[in-house]
């Protein structure tokens, strides 16, 4: 199943453009095929951000649960996700 | 330059509420007179419609703080304010979502009460909050039971 990666913002904002392409590029190159990214403007979704708790975007959640109040670094999504892929692989070879 | 009880008139508010919003750091005066009362300039005059403005919106005290100090920051843009307001907007959200719920809560609790005028030992609502239906919206209490309360 794939992982689905969901990034909070409010449109508008360069930084957060940037911040978010850097990260999406951490997902691609652990493999586009597994995971989801979906880009979500809080303004126009605002029941689901408060559903999953975003108070301050730019957030980050990871299969409906919000993982990372504030945006992450690179790394730290790259090690969050690359955990995820691991307990993910070791669940199907059960 | 005019006088507290001049601006006080002028912008609709009280001279304790221009003393307090000094207080809180969101307004100075301009100066003091010769007698020492406090002097202000029109510029006080626009910041208090803006707090009355930005207060009717939601915004705390901290929050307007932030908003007049960006407000009076060369470096600051829009983006800034638009990233106040829309975390502003969340926070709204959020409490109109724990607003609702406890709304709910209440009707299931007044939904319990068959208006029986039995002893407080037996209210279905104390022995809701004690039991703590209301927050799980789960069966009834023993009290209500026993008192043959409406079910909806």
């Amino acid at each position: 199943m794939k992982i689905l990666i969901e990034v909070f913002s409010a449109p508008g904002c360069a930084k957060c453009a940037q911040t978010r392409q850097a990260l999406k590029s951490v997902a691609e190159e652990l493999g586009k095929e597994r995971f989801v990214w979906r880009e979500v403007n809080v303004l126009q979704e605002i029941d689901y951000a408060v559903q999953l708790g975003v108070l301050a975007p730019p957030s980050l959640a990871i299969d409906g649960k919000l993982v990372f109040a504030a945006l992450p670094t690179p790394d730290r999504l790259r090690t969050e996700l690359a955990k995820r892929l691991e307990r993910a692989g070791s669940r199907s070879a059960r | 330059m005019l006088t507290i009880g001049k601006v006080a008139e002028r912008a609709q508010v009280t001279a304790d509420s221009i003393r307090f919003y000094e207080r809180e750091g969101l307004i100075r005066p301009a100066g003091k007179s010769e007698s020492g009362y406090r002097l202000y300039t029109e510029e006080a005059i626009r910041r208090i419609e803006f707090i009355k403005q930005a207060q009717e919106c939601g915004f705390s005290l901290a929050d307007i703080r932030e908003l007049l100090e960006l407000r009076s920051t060369d470096s600051a843009c829009c983006d800034d304010i638009y990233r106040v307001s829309v975390e502003k907007k969340l926070q709204l959200e959020h409490k109109i979502k724990a607003l609702t719920a406890m709304s709910q809560a209440l009707t299931r609790l007044i939904d319990m009460c068959s208006h029986d005028r039995k002893s407080l030992d037996e209210c279905p609502i104390l022995g809701a909050l004690e039991a703590g239906v209301a927050k799980q919206g789960g069966k009834a209490p023993k009290a209500q039971l026993k008192m043959g309360a409406k079910s909806k």
